[in-house]
């Protein structure tokens, strides 16, 4: 069933004469069909801001010294903490995939005289990149370059 | 011809002088194969049901008048085979869209968004007839093309999310407009253009659905002109700061 969209939605910007019926969203948003991906997309946000308040957390363990490090890290061994943590990272993954699947057609046809590379290039680059980012984090959260 | 199926089409009726909203209404009706959506309402329209009313003119997916609801998608009824459906089919006005009558959409706010962009050829001075055509190369034309296959079939507003919860967003289609004429050579309003896409509720309100270049029967992809023209927009503003005059010549 269709859920009214904004009442103001494609109206102009002086009524007609005639009484209209109000304006529906589509059936199947936001969850259903087509919409599914973009909704799941947007919802990740929650997980993000989610992540945002586990990083303070983090941040104030530091602050609070070596012991109360050392009991977020125990705490972060615990199986709920392990799913929030998967989850996040699925989320990572799914944002990212469809970001690259939809970042090479928003570029401009041409900056100055340069014209971007074909599609694949384009991919190709932003994982390569993702991953080199991906391995850098991991070396320097893994002390490999501040041990 | 083959004949002899029937299907069912369940129709949005709404009369704005009886009605005090859209109600349903079913026609069970002989069908063809080779018919389009648009053939079995024009027969319900002709042989069951004058008072229906619904938009269509050329058959052939160039206007862009017959847009509706099928099963919920935002189809051309003209160019979208009936028997890809079921037994039941679902037609309904246009989402995102005030409904005039039955199967017609409100289009005012529309035109009035696609009026706001320029969609037209701006010059600081008209050029003299007798200087002759203004010519372009392949690459300059393969900049714009794609964008000016649009027909204003509206399938884009249809199925955008944003549109359906921000009133002020200019839409894909009056964008991708907009950024056509933005990036064709020929063109000098490129300036007044990103004013206007810097403004609120205009491109950087897109979030990226990626919906409106889905349903699009001409495969425009507005979703990508929307974004080029967010970046244009902003590359503008960075010049107008740091360049003398704003970058103007």
């Amino acid at each position: 069933m269709a859920r009214p969209a904004h009442p103001h939605a494609m109206q102009p910007a002086r009524p007609g004469r005639t009484r209209t019926a109000p304006p529906m969203q589509p059936d199947q948003f936001p969850f259903q069909g087509r919409y599914r991906a973009y909704t799941l997309f947007d919802l990740t946000g929650a997980v993000y801001l989610a992540m945002g308040f586990v990083m303070l957390r983090v941040v104030w363990a530091l602050g609070d010294g070596s012991f109360a490090w050392q009991a977020l890290l125990d705490a972060f061994k615990s199986p709920v903490w392990i799913a929030f943590h998967g989850l996040a990272l699925v989320c990572v993954l799914f944002v990212g995939a469809r970001f690259f699947r939809l970042f090479p057609k928003a570029q401009p046809p041409r900056i100055g005289p340069l014209k971007p590379p074909p599609k694949m290039v384009i991919y190709a680059m932003l994982y390569a990149v993702w991953v080199v980012v991906t391995c850098v984090f991991v070396m320097i959260l893994g002390g490999g370059v501040f041990p | 011809m083959s004949t002899a199926a029937k299907k069912t089409l369940v129709v949005t009726r709404f009369d704005p002088d009886r009605d005090s909203a859209p109600r349903t209404q079913s026609y069970q009706i002989p069908v063809q194969d080779d018919w389009m959506v648009l053939d079995a309402l024009n027969y319900i329209k002709d042989e069951v049901d004058g008072t229906l009313s619904h938009r269509w003119s050329c058959r052939m997916a160039v206007c862009g008048s017959c847009g509706m609801m099928v099963n919920g998608e935002p189809r051309l009824t003209c160019k979208d085979p009936l028997r890809q459906y079921g037994e039941t089919v679902v037609v309904a006005p246009l989402a995102n869209f005030p409904v005039v009558r039955d199967l017609v959409i409100e289009m005012d706010g529309f035109l009035d968004k696609l009026k706001s962009v320029k969609p037209w050829i701006v010059r600081a001075k008209e050029l003299a007839a007798e200087a002759g055509p203004v010519r372009q190369s392949p690459e300059q034309l393969d900049e714009f093309k794609q964008f000016s296959m649009c027909i204003n079939c509206m399938l884009c507003y249809a199925a955008c999310p944003v549109v359906a919860n921000e009133p002020d967003f200019l839409g894909p289609a009056a964008i991708a407009l907009g950024h056509r004429y933005n990036v064709d050579s020929r063109d000098e309003g490129a300036r007044e253009r990103n004013q206007i896409f810097r403004g609120e509720g205009t491109v950087f309100s897109c979030s990226y659905a990626n919906e409106c270049s889905e349903v699009c029967p001409k495969h425009v992809d507005p979703a990508a002109a929307v974004n080029q023209a967010k970046f244009n927009a902003v590359i503008d503003w960075a010049t107008g700061l740091v360049l003398p005059r704003g970058g103007r010549q």
